[in-house]
């Protein structure tokens, strides 16, 4: 009796567990016609030999990308790459994002936005003959997890490209992996400056630390709030790592006076460290990372009754921070991307994002939207078959992309570079406060 | 000096909670007998009975508390039913992997009944902040750091007094102390045991409540990290006494801030643990003077 009651409680529990975490093996409806995927008769190529490789020699050819023209409705399919007639099969593609966990709100974003993308596509008729197919692992953008969903996605000699993870620690994680088994890691947000070199099958959208974070301490600090005394308090991760090590050269290059304190992730107390900082009495207080304890550290601050300049490196313009900040018009972002109102297509995007997801979008779920098109367009430029060293060769190759985030063309290394706004919260809104052109002097 | 007092207020109320939390765990710990993993998301379903009761209802605090004792005992009675009633003569480990089940199921609900994103709880108790000289020093107290305070000691003190002074509380040490001779002795063992498992666990949501309060958050995954330091500090406590657990949970608190002083948050934990392993190196029956003392 006893063990079946436990049998039942554990059976139970671990249907539940599938339920809420995985998220995973979410097929998308593709239903392509039932002929076999290119990738099932090419071998999983080891890709040794030609590893040397530079990753982008692109020098952008011909094949210019015009962006859809913003005119209502017809986006979709006029965005869409265009289909040829014969049906070819469906090219797999395996997702890791962050379904549960502290980071489930981007892995959710993630979902939306590559499911978003592949129904676009596959409606329009496909690419070169493809419909694309997904399916998502969940893991909370843990390093051990994300690199056993890749290895995972690695031995299926079926799936082309991996796509995801978050954060940076775990597509770092994943690198060496991708690099044994020869296939693709588009990641839609992994930021630091050393992951994409890590690879040539590493790929990343989001821009580089090595941009955004100097561009924190010349042109927001310096510049636009002319501080001089700054307190950051930064999560202890790859990625905070990454900005804090980039903001200091800047920083210091600038003059600033910078105090620095770190915290675990999954951190929620943030009273002594606020406690710790408010001693050094300085004029801006900045916060690196992301989601919640972005608004977490303000909210205490602000509870501990610290009045301060609020500023944040990794956010971006996020809905779910401002809607959780107590004192929402007290924060200052940098952001490559903005959701003008005035542009009716991104205004159209947000709409739509939020209606599905139930929050607005960040930059997050569009460069996810963004990666599936990329893939769209480095299956477009394959001649012959679609083999997972083909889809590394065209995306390294891609001439300029403009997706809903803005131009695209990787780097050398394998990642981008992007221009930067600074951001502010008015009257409860975001508003943009100094346009790309405030950092066009660079450093 | 300012600086140093402002963090040993800091770690005070952290600690005042730690403390709550490890008097919940006691209870449960010593009137069931077993040690529960569940303990972290019984604190999550009390945050988030007091965040629907202040989004749906009111900024009432004493309602929210209330629904928060109610949610955490309501949750507390099924884990009871599920994991321990019907394991009491079975060996240990069987409802300890319950209680693991039980916490991962909870836990995966949570995330979808209540949704992935973490939620704010703002301005439920005024940002005000009272300023106090202390040997000439500054010393900044916030309104909130008295609130919890204040509360967690009416708690301690109301369990206190419903243990020593109520008959519910004699069956409850009774059961605690000896199972088979309170049996003998004509008291209901089994409803006095999920009676102490859902006082624990109610113990436990005003913990969830008091911790949203003074994160101004909640989420699903909220809990994990509390129910380490619940049960650091219970094991600090000797495990099973309410008075030295509270005790254990306040040095917990007190300890991981002041260490911050020295050294970064990253390694507020290395402090805390690191004081409890050298706690039990001297002492291994932990604060508690007599061992076998319980609740």
């Amino acid at each position: 009796m006893k063990k079946r009651v436990l049998a039942l409680t554990l059976a139970f529990t671990l249907a539940a567990s599938a339920l809420a975490g995985c998220g995973g093996d979410k097929k998308e409806e593709t239903k392509a016609p039932e002929t076999k995927a290119a990738g099932e008769e090419t071998k999983a190529p080891a890709g040794d030999d030609e590893k040397e490789e530079t990753k982008a020699p692109a020098g952008g050819d011909e094949k210019e990308e015009t962006k859809a023209p913003a005119d209502g409705d017809e986006k979709e399919e006029t965005k869409a790459p265009v289909a040829s007639g014969e049906s070819k099969g469906v090219i797999k593609l395996g997702g890791v994002a962050p379904m549960t966990g502290q980071y489930a709100e981007y892995g959710k974003g993630f979902d939306i936005g590559f499911s978003k993308a592949i129904d676009e596509i596959n409606a329009a008729g496909g690419v070169n003959g493809y419909t694309f197919e997904i399916s998502i692992e969940d893991t909370q953008s843990d390093p051990v997890n994300s690199s056993t969903m890749a290895t995972k996605f690695a031995e299926d000699e079926e799936v082309m490209a991996i796509l995801g993870d978050f954060s940076s620690g775990a597509c770092k994680a994943n690198a060496e992996i991708c690099d044994r088994y020869g296939i693709v890691q588009l990641s839609p947000t992994a930021s630091a400056s050393d992951y994409a070199s890590m690879s040539k099958y590493c790929f990343g959208i989001m821009g580089r630390q090595d941009v955004e974070a100097p561009f924190l301490a010349k042109y927001v600090l310096k510049e636009y709030l002319k501080a001089q005394k700054i307190a950051v308090i930064r999560v202890d991760s790859d990625w905070g790592k990454s900005c804090y090590d980039n903001f200091i050269a800047q920083a210091e290059k600038e003059g600033l006076e910078v105090t620095v304190e770190t915290y675990a992730t999954g951190e929620k107390d943030f009273s002594s460290l606020i406690t710790k900082m408010q001693a050094e009495n300085p004029d801006v207080l900045v916060v690196m990372d992301q989601g919640d304890p972005v608004a977490d550290i303000f909210n205490q601050a602000d509870a501990a009754g610290w009045e301060i300049q609020h500023v944040a490196l990794g956010p971006g313009t996020s809905e779910q921070v401002a809607g959780r900040l107590g004192d929402k018009d007290n924060l200052i972002v940098t952001s490559p991307f903005f959701f003008d109102p005035e542009d009716a297509e991104l205004a159209a995007w947000a709409e739509w994002f939020s209606s599905e997801a139930g929050f607005a979008p960040t930059i997050h779920p569009a460069c996810a939207y963004d990666c599936i098109y990329l893939i769209a367009e480095a299956v477009k430029n394959i001649d012959g078959e679609v083999t997972r060293d083909a889809l590394q060769e065209a995306l390294a190759n891609l001439p300029e992309y403009t997706g809903v985030t803005g131009a695209i063309k990787f780097e050398a290394d394998g990642d981008i570079k992007r221009n930067y706004l600074i951001c502010g919260i008015e009257g409860g809104e975001w508003k943009v406060l100094e346009g790309f052109e405030y950092g066009a002097a660079g450093f | 000096m300012a600086y140093i007092l402002n963090q040993l207020i800091n770690g005070i109320c952290q600690g005042s909670i730690y403390a709550l939390m490890a008097i919940g765990y006691s209870v449960i710990v010593g009137v069931v007998g077993m040690v529960t993993f569940t303990y972290g998301e019984i604190m999550m379903i009390g945050a988030f009975s007091s965040y629907y009761i202040f989004t749906g209802l009111s900024n009432n605090l004493p309602l929210a508390i209330l629904g928060a004792f109610a949610g955490s005992f309501i949750i507390g009675s099924i884990v009871y039913k599920l994991c321990y009633e019907r394991f009491f003569n079975a060996p240990r480990h069987i409802s300890l992997l319950c209680t693991i089940g039980i916490s991962m199921l909870i836990k995966n609900l949570a995330q979808i009944v209540f949704g992935p994103d973490t939620k704010p709880v703002l301005n439920i108790i005024d940002n005000k902040t009272f300023t106090l000289n202390l040997f000439g020093a500054n010393l900044n107290i916030r309104l909130l750091q008295i609130v919890v305070i204040v509360l967690v000691i009416v708690f301690a003190v109301a369990l206190t007094l419903f243990f020593n002074k109520t008959k519910w509380g004699v069956m409850l040490r009774a059961v605690s102390q000896n199972k088979d001779a309170s049996y003998l002795m004509g008291i209901n063992v089994k409803r006095t045991a999920l009676l102490g498992n859902c006082i624990g666990c109610g113990f436990g949501g005003i913990a969830g409540i008091l911790l949203a309060l003074y994160y101004g958050s909640v989420s699903a995954t909220m809990g994990a990290s509390y129910s380490t330091k619940a049960f650091a500090a219970s094991v600090l406590g000797g495990l099973v006494d309410i008075r030295f657990s509270a005790l254990g949970g306040l040095c917990i608190g007190i300890i991981e801030n002041m260490g911050i002083i020295i050294t970064s948050a990253t390694f507020r934990d290395v402090f805390a643990f690191a004081f409890l392993i050298l706690i039990l190196i001297i002492r291994p029956q932990g604060f508690v003077s007599k061992k076998g003392a319980r609740v």
